[in-house]
């Protein structure tokens, strides 16, 4: 199947360097880390009862643990458009692709998911390295009730993240902007602090963001509320996965006729 | 019989800027409308010189781009709408040198494009060591394609290029860049590939003694346009009348080479050796046009006269020399 074959070539150039892996890791958890500190500080201690009122998560740590491993993940699609796709590009590996009988959205589609998997197995690490340095308690039931969840949440990631896979193909260097946008959406999806000590305006906006109710999903399922508490970000991510999938593809098609209009290179 | 391959009044237009619903762009002709067939078991040559539309020709066969008008099958199927049913059919070595994952083995680049080729699994491993023996590179399969030289990713490319056991063959300038050697064993190659395989194959360059020696017929094409189509014998039966000579000069400004003689055209400037001047001169001519470049202020070096080449051909029809 051409999809794994896109999957264990991006794994195999991604874990031949075991210093770039290792890099990864410590970035994210240097930024992990510095944040859960600075919540703290601010805090005053770990535990916050407004954060427990507004959210249902009340020990700080558990909650921007698990927004910030699902923030990383969530903008893996979009890095793997501007940087992955960007650079099969520029090279002219693209090329070599779409000459191929696969196709390039399958290609684009398995590109962005196989990078979705190399970050979800770095935020692995990172989450569990997390939960042992702040003392997080974890079990291993509530996870696995949270695993659903996170993968209706990885749909709406690729399909919101894809989104940048076209405008890669035509606007070509999006790296800069794409990284304000990751900012953005860390900032305003409620990853580090809850969302009711933002504007309100910020507050609808953010409810455009997939992250926003996967985050709040599963923290509560990770501290054991039931499935009948995430009704709400259930029916958001339903909302907007097929709405990003749809933006996305269409955005595609259009980028993939004027890319064959113009030439995939381009430069 | 049905051509292998068939281009009929093919145009191609690039916008100069994207092309945004709602704004004007202006359009820059790269192909004004060529045609020409292809047969089975043929080797056909493009040959012209840089931004003739060579590679513009080839990523629309091969269906990278979208035409602007006329239309090219290949195998019968139409490259635009029935793309995926010729994209399982042939296959090309593009320009360039990074067509290939740098990153990955030889072994991995084309396992890789055995799959995306959909070329089932026992069949591939066959393939795979078959290919990778026939172009020599064998022993270096668990090296990443990094470190190999030029020539190497060039062989490499080419085996990739035949993962899909392919019915057409597409080359985009194949020795383009080459060391002497490696540029030679891509030759016998493709040449092999027809003689022995029965491929048929389309390739591009702008070297012409390539194009004399591998092709079966040549489209020379320059601005958009094919100009002459022929074998390479007949194509040379144009300069076959007078005689070609080589005349080097120093101290002379290209552009008063044209005043002097408008068959005369500059194949090469080296600021050492002087410039080097060709063209198809009747026999009577020389002593005036070495008068006249005297007088044009050059100093005349030598005179030579040489085997007329395809190069000869390209000067006659468009007055320019194809350089390389
Ligand atoms: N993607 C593109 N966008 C705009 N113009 C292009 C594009 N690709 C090619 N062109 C233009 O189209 C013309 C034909 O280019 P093409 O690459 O087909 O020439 P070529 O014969 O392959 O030349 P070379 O020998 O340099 O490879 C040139 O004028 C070139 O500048
Ligand atoms: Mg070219």
């Amino acid at each position: 199947m051409a999809f794994l074959a896109v999957m264990e070539k991006e794994f195999r150039m991604f874990f031949r360097y075991p210093l770039r892996v290792v890099s990864s890791v410590l970035v994210g958890l240097v930024f992990l880390v510095q944040f859960v500190y600075f919540g703290q500080a601010v805090l005053g201690g770990r535990y916050s009862s407004i954060l427990q009122a507004s959210t249902g998560v009340g020990d700080y740590p558990t909650y921007a643990l698990i927004g910030y491993v699902l923030w990383w993940v969530s903008v893996s699609p979009m890095e793997a458009s501007v940087w992955g796709i960007r650079r099969e590009l520029q090279r002219g590996t693209l090329e070599s692709n779409v000459a191929s009988p696969m196709g390039l959205l399958e290609m684009v589609v398995s590109l962005a998911l196989s990078w979705m998997l190399m970050d979800s197995v770095i935020m692995a690490v990172v989450f569990l390295t997390g939960v042992i340095a702040f003392g997080v308690s974890l079990s291993w039931f509530a996870l696995l009730k949270a695993l659903p969840i996170v993968g209706l949440a990885f749909l709406a990631f690729l399909g919101s993240g894809l989104i940048f896979a076209g405008l890669v193909m035509i606007f070509k260097n999006i790296g800069p902007f794409a990284q304000i946008f990751e900012f953005l959406v860390l900032f305003i999806s409620g990853v580090f602090f809850p969302l009711s000590t933002l504007p309100a305006w910020v507050v609808s906006l953010s409810k455009l963001i997939p992250l926003t109710h996967s985050a709040n999903a599963v923290r509560k399922l990770f501290v054991g509320f039931p499935y009948s508490s995430v009704t709400g970000e259930v029916a958001w991510l339903l909302l907007l996965t097929p709405l990003y999938w749809l933006a996305s593809y269409a955005l595609f098609k259009w980028a993939e006729r004027t890319a064959r209009v113009m030439g995939y290179g381009g430069y | 019989m049905m051509p292998t391959i068939k281009v009929k009044d093919l145009r191609k237009s690039y916008p100069k800027r994207i092309p945004l619903p709602f704004r004007r762009v202006e359009w820059v002709e790269a192909l004004k409308g060529i045609s020409f067939k292809v047969r089975k078991g043929e080797l056909f040559g493009l040959l012209g010189p840089n931004g003739a539309g060579k590679t513009t020709t080839i990523k629309i066969l091969t269906t990278l781009l979208e035409p602007s008008g006329g239309s090219a099958k290949v195998l019968g199927y139409d490259v635009v709408s029935q793309a995926r049913e010729v994209r399982r059919r042939i296959n090309l070595v593009a320009e360039g040198e990074r067509t290939l994952y740098w990153r990955l083995s030889a072994y991995e680049n084309l396992r890789y494009f055995s799959n995306i080729y959909y070329v089932p699994k026992d069949e591939a491993e066959k393939r795979i060591r078959e290919l990778l023996q026939l172009v020599g590179l064998w022993e270096r399969r668990n090296d990443l394609v990094m470190g190999f030289s030029r020539g190497m990713k060039q062989r490499l490319a080419i085996a990739k290029a035949l993962i899909n056991d392919p019915e057409v063959l597409f080359l985009d300038e194949p020795t383009l860049g080459l060391d002497v050697q490696s540029a030679l064993f891509v030759r016998e190659f493709v040449e092999r590939l027809v003689k022995e395989k029965r491929k048929t194959v389309l390739l591009t360059t702008h070297h012409m003694a390539e194009a004399e020696r591998l092709c079966d017929r040549i489209a020379i094409i320059d601005h958009g346009r094919i100009i002459a189509l022929n074998t390479p014998e007949n194509l040379k039966r144009l300069v076959s009348e007078g005689e070609t000579v080589e005349i080097r000069v120093r101290n002379l400004r290209p552009e008063k080479v044209k005043e002097v003689d408008g068959r005369l055209a500059v194949s090469e400037e080296d600021p050492t050796r002087g410039t080097l001047l060709r063209g198809n001169l009747d026999e009577e001519d020389l002593p005036r046009v070495v008068e006249g470049l005297i007088r044009a202020g050059a100093k005349v070096l030598s005179v030579e006269r040489v085997e007329p080449t395809l190069e000869d051909v390209f000067i006659k029809l468009t007055g320019r020399a194809l350089r390389d």
